[in-house]
């Protein structure tokens, strides 16, 4: 077993389902599940306040326990997949885990630590974006980093850094995410259009235009149409009443 | 003049029943800090430009702000002392349909002070309550 990993208390759920997972929640258990290793998925609770306090600080790998369950194959290494928020994103209502290898080779996340202040932010206006703060990676659950430190001191107004050009801490470690994807960028922000300019600019009406709306020529041929057709109709129906 | 669609496929809409929750456009995208919809409403377009002016005022050219929601729903409203019937009014005006959780505006680039301070602000525009969120926890 791999020392470092926070250990974290599980119990099995014997019922699944919203109704019984938001019971569990009520009572202060997170409802989770493990699967992965070609084995059954296995749907557990947490101890609330204990995952989430290892969650924030940035934990991927943890041991799970199992009290009362003493089989040496209880005792599981996960590796934390994914997070369900509320709608308002202010709690975690489920988590997913992956049973893994320490010497297994997984993708995930890995949050990148920007240091230092960049040269371009002397200039007025200029922000430093990063729209890509996590890049993707291959690696062994061993190798796996809490974060990818990237010195920004150097980067000046309109120079960017993208995923390939930062430096993993490993060599058998692979960058997943797109190499041209921007992870941070000097830009000037400040400048930007009024809704009064990007209007004059465009040089658009008050009103949008109306992609169905029937031209003046095609309505007036119709109407045209409609009224040469109708004498004959009427004439014909006069026949018809005649005969 | 406020934000409007260039193009729409027809002038008018129905009202159509708002659905509860934000299942999209519910989480800080683009900058650091975002200021979220705790209700649902239709946004008008002159709202939200107040809202940007607000906020662009106070920022003073730093940072980034981003408008997370466009309004693009034509709403209709008949003159007063108008009898009913004879058709569909004009458009008043366009709104944007909020859903609690929405995400309305984002700032990037300057400290979580100054950016909490920039969005009480455009808080105070919004027809509905609001709070300031930061981005959230990535896996």
């Amino acid at each position: 077993m791999h020392e470092k990993s926070p250990l974290l208390t599980a119990e099995k759920r014997d019922r699944i389902g919203s109704r019984y997972a938001a019971r569990d929640r009520a009572k202060g258990r997170l409802p989770a599940i493990v699967y992965g290793h070609g084995r059954e998925p296995l749907p557990i609770t947490l101890d609330t306040k204990q995952a989430l306090t290892l969650i924030t600080k940035g934990e991927k790998v943890f041991r799970l326990d199992f009290p009362g369950h003493k089989e040496a194959d209880e005792m599981q290494m996960v590796l934390l997949k994914d997070l369900q928020f509320d709608y308002l994103g202010t709690n975690i209502v489920h988590a997913d885990f992956a049973r893994v290898d320490l010497n297994e080779r997984v993708r995930t996340r890995v949050h990148i630590n920007l240091i230092g202040d960049a040269k371009g932010l002397k200039q007025a206006g200029a922000i430093l974006v990063h729209p890509n703060l996590e890049i993707e990676i291959e690696c062994r659950v061993v190798d796996l980093p809490d974060g990818i430190e990237l010195n920004v001191a150097e980067l000046d107004l309109g120079q960017m850094i993208t995923a390939g050009q930062v430096k993993l801490p490993r060599d058998d470690m692979k960058l997943v995410t797109d190499s041209h994807a921007v992870v941070a960028q000097v830009v000037l922000g400040g400048v930007t259009k009024t809704a009064e300019e990007e209007t004059a600019a465009a040089g658009t009406a008050a009103e949008p235009e109306v992609i169905t709306a029937k031209k003046p020529e095609e309505g007036a041929a119709k109407t045209a149409g409609k009224a040469d057709a109708k004498p004959d109709a009427k004439a014909a129906g006069g026949d018809a009443k005649k005969k | 003049m406020a934000m409007m669609p260039k193009r729409v496929k027809f002038r008018k809409e129905q009202r159509r029943v708002r659905p509860r929750k934000a299942t999209k456009g519910n989480y800080v995208a683009f900058g650091d800090y975002g200021l979220q919809a705790l209700d649902g409403a239709w946004v008008a377009a002159r709202q939200l430009e107040a809202g940007r002016v607000a906020a662009q005022h106070f920022l003073k050219r730093e940072g980034k702000l981003y408008i997370r929601v466009f309004p693009d729903k034509p709403i209709s409203k008949k003159p007063l002392e108008t009898r009913m019937g004879t058709g569909k009014a004009e458009v008043e005006y366009w709104a944007a349909r909020v859903k609690p959780g929405t995400i309305l505006f984002e700032i990037a680039g300057v400290p979580e002070a100054t950016a909490k301070r920039a969005l009480v602000r455009v808080a105070m525009k919004m027809p509905i309550r609001c709070r300031f969120v930061g981005r959230r926890i990535a896996v």
